[in-house]
């Protein structure tokens, strides 16, 4: 299956800053793509400029198109909800039903309605009239219902609680997601998302910093919680990461970089778990890996 | 799946909706508001002065009064001839509600969901930009014309049927003349023959509108109003100070004509009459002849300046595109 998205030197300036340095990396079809960053290190740039919604250099193909050039097909087959997107406050949600409907040829309208039917929306409510929740509630009614083959998703769950978040990336999974398609999402809120990602794309200073599916990551990076009589040992061995937790030292180990560590010889220094995306983030920020 | 056809017409058809739905307030209310308050005005006082005095009053020109008792049979005819024939003129102030709305229309139509981002939303659907600033055009040209027209016509009828009620009320009976006059009928067509040639005229103003629309990211009036008036206004004064001295002139009086009056004035119906004058109006004695004064309009046309500006607006409107295209509305 060839590549929905492929950059390759995709930069972006905005006047002197660099805000993308010529970056490279590959989505493959049937992923669901967690794209994470600090703010400012450009993934909303990278969303934008995949969406077509700015100019950039390099070359950047999304789902066979240049989002420069052809950005009207583009859009026949891509959805997305933009971070700062709201919804018009003069729409009715039945306005909003129809409209989609209308100009949308792979808007499916009954789904559209089961969704707004779990919600307190109602079809003559004004997006004027709704809590930002609820706002947030109709805009994922819409694009859920829309059969695209890339649904770019930054930052979604914004202003939900967290019973709706859960079930919003339960419906994902269970209900959008298939191998057919391809969804990229950023969040802040790491952990929500972990479990239902099976690619992980870091990026600092319009770099990536990391590129690696799910079952790589699984296999390369390793949590020890390391005995205290074995922190020399471990300490030896280069944790590109660690901290404290209860008095216990808690180190995380890259298995490439320290010149092919197995996990056996990992568990012999102590207690041994997968990192969590969060913790396996904020090691790659710190600067002590590049 | 949905089961609609998703042409290119179709598509076109919910943009033009959308804009509908979002200044139907501008587009409907306030007119309709203006049509009540004219019915109200001029049907309110037709009624009360029939029923205070038992006639009522026409007046031609400053001071000719003429009571409607018992009137000569040659001066009922005319009566009834300009009733049929300027029926609509009493709807006039309508035509003055549509360059206000669709001026803010214009300057609102690209702006306002930049401003509140909904624009994202709006371009994560299937929908150009080209299609998106076209939509807005046909609204501003034609869409809310027409609904001025046809409200205009429904507030004329209705004012001309009181009149004539009244008038009947007064024993002066010109129902059965008016009706049978067939410029009653034909006004309407008049008016809506009035449409291609405004929205040549208005084109320029429409795209002037829309490119600062697709622009700035704030105080879209300011300068839309702003830059041409005061480049106006720097233009007249250097013709003022240095023009009386060295007989150097930038033609302050030439693109204020020519290129600020089409920028900022084109919505006005009747700007034309600007290049024209108002001759032949002195010969419209029976009622308004609108014949002539559809030929008189059209001949302004003959002129290139009406045509370069138009294309000037066309230009506009495609830069209005492009810039909605690019913008990066981060």
């Amino acid at each position: 299956m060839s590549a929905v998205l492929s950059a390759r030197g995709l930069t972006k300036r905005y006047g002197k800053r660099v805000a993308l340095d010529a970056i490279d990396f590959d989505i493959p079809a049937g992923r669901i793509v967690g794209l994470i960053g600090p703010n400012g290190s450009g993934k909303t740039t990278t969303l934008k400029a995949a969406l077509g919604l700015i100019a950039f250099e390099g070359e950047l193909s999304v789902l066979g198109f240049d989002p420069r050039t052809q950005r009207d097909d583009l859009m026949k087959e891509v959805c997305f909800i933009a971070d700062v997107a709201i919804l018009p406050r003069w729409l009715l949600v039945k306005d909003a039903v129809d409209f989609v409907a209308g100009v949308h040829p792979r808007f499916d309208r009954s789904k559209a309605e089961r969704y707004i039917a779990n919600t307190k929306l109602t079809p003559t409510m004004k997006v004027k009239e709704m809590s930002k929740g609820m706002i947030v509630q109709l805009h994922l009614a819409l694009v859920m219902a829309i059969d695209a083959r890339l649904l770019v998703l930054d930052e979604p769950t914004l202003g939900l609680d967290i019973i709706y978040r859960k079930t919003f990336y339960q419906n994902l999974l269970e209900d959008y997601f298939d191998e057919q398609k391809t969804i990229v999402i950023t969040t802040h809120q790491v952990e929500e998302v972990e479990h239902i990602l099976t690619d992980l794309l870091f990026i600092r200073d319009g770099k990536i910093a990391l590129s690696a599916s799910m079952e790589e990551i699984g296999a390369r990076y390793v949590e020890v919680m390391v005995a205290n009589d074995k922190l020399a040992a471990a300490n030896a061995l280069q944790p590109i990461d660690q901290r404290t937790v209860f008095g216990k030292s808690v180190m995380l180990f890259d298995a490439l970089r320290a010149g092919g560590l197995s996990r056996t010889q990992l568990a012999a220094l102590g207690e041994v778990r997968n990192p969590t995306v969060a913790d396996l983030f904020v090691a790659t920020m710190k600067g002590t890996y590049a | 799946m949905s089961t609609q056809m998703h042409t290119p017409m179709n598509t076109m058809k919910w943009l033009i909706r959308r804009e509908l739905w979002e200044h139907k307030g501008a587009l409907f209310w306030a007119p309709l508001a203006v049509a009540l308050v004219l019915v109200l005005l001029f049907g309110g006082g037709a009624v009360y002065s029939i029923m205070h005095t038992g006639s009522f009053d026409l007046q031609f020109g400053q001071d000719q009064v003429v009571a409607v008792n018992g009137i000569p049979h040659a001066l009922r005819a005319k009566l009834a001839s300009m009733a049929a024939s300027s029926y609509l003129l009493v709807s006039a102030p309508l035509f003055l509600v549509l360059p206000v709305v669709v001026f803010f229309y214009c300057l609102a139509a690209l702006y306002d969901d930049r401003r509140d981002r909904s624009i994202l939303f709006w371009k994560s659907l299937p929908l150009s930009d080209r299609d998106a600033v076209l939509s807005k055009v046909i609204v501003a040209l034609l869409v809310a014309p027409l609904v001025l027209i046809a409200i205009g016509v429904a507030t004329s009828l209705v004012l001309l049927s009181i009149g004539l009620i009244a008038a009947a009320v007064n024993n002066v009976n010109l129902i059965v003349p008016v009706l049978s006059d067939l410029r009653l009928y034909l006004s309407p067509l008049y008016l809506l023959g009035f449409l291609p040639l405004y929205i040549v005229w208005a084109l320029p103003t429409v795209g002037w509108l829309l490119l600062v629309s697709s622009w700035a990211k704030s105080k879209v009036f300011l300068w839309a109003v702003g830059v041409p008036l005061v480049t106006l206004a720097i233009l007249a004064w250097f013709d003022f100070l240095v023009g009386r001295f060295s007989g150097v002139s930038l033609g302050a009086k030439w693109i204020g004509n020519e290129i600020v009056a089409r920028m900022l004035g084109g919505l006005f119906p009747g700007i034309w009459f600007g290049e024209v004058g108002t001759q032949g109006a002195s010969q419209m004695q029976n009622g308004l002849d609108a014949s002539l004064l559809l030929s008189v309009s059209y001949s302004t046309l003959a002129t290139p300046g009406v045509w370069i500006a138009a294309a000037a607006g066309c230009a506009m409107i495609a830069g209005a595109i492009r810039l909605r295209r690019w913008r990066d509305e981060g």
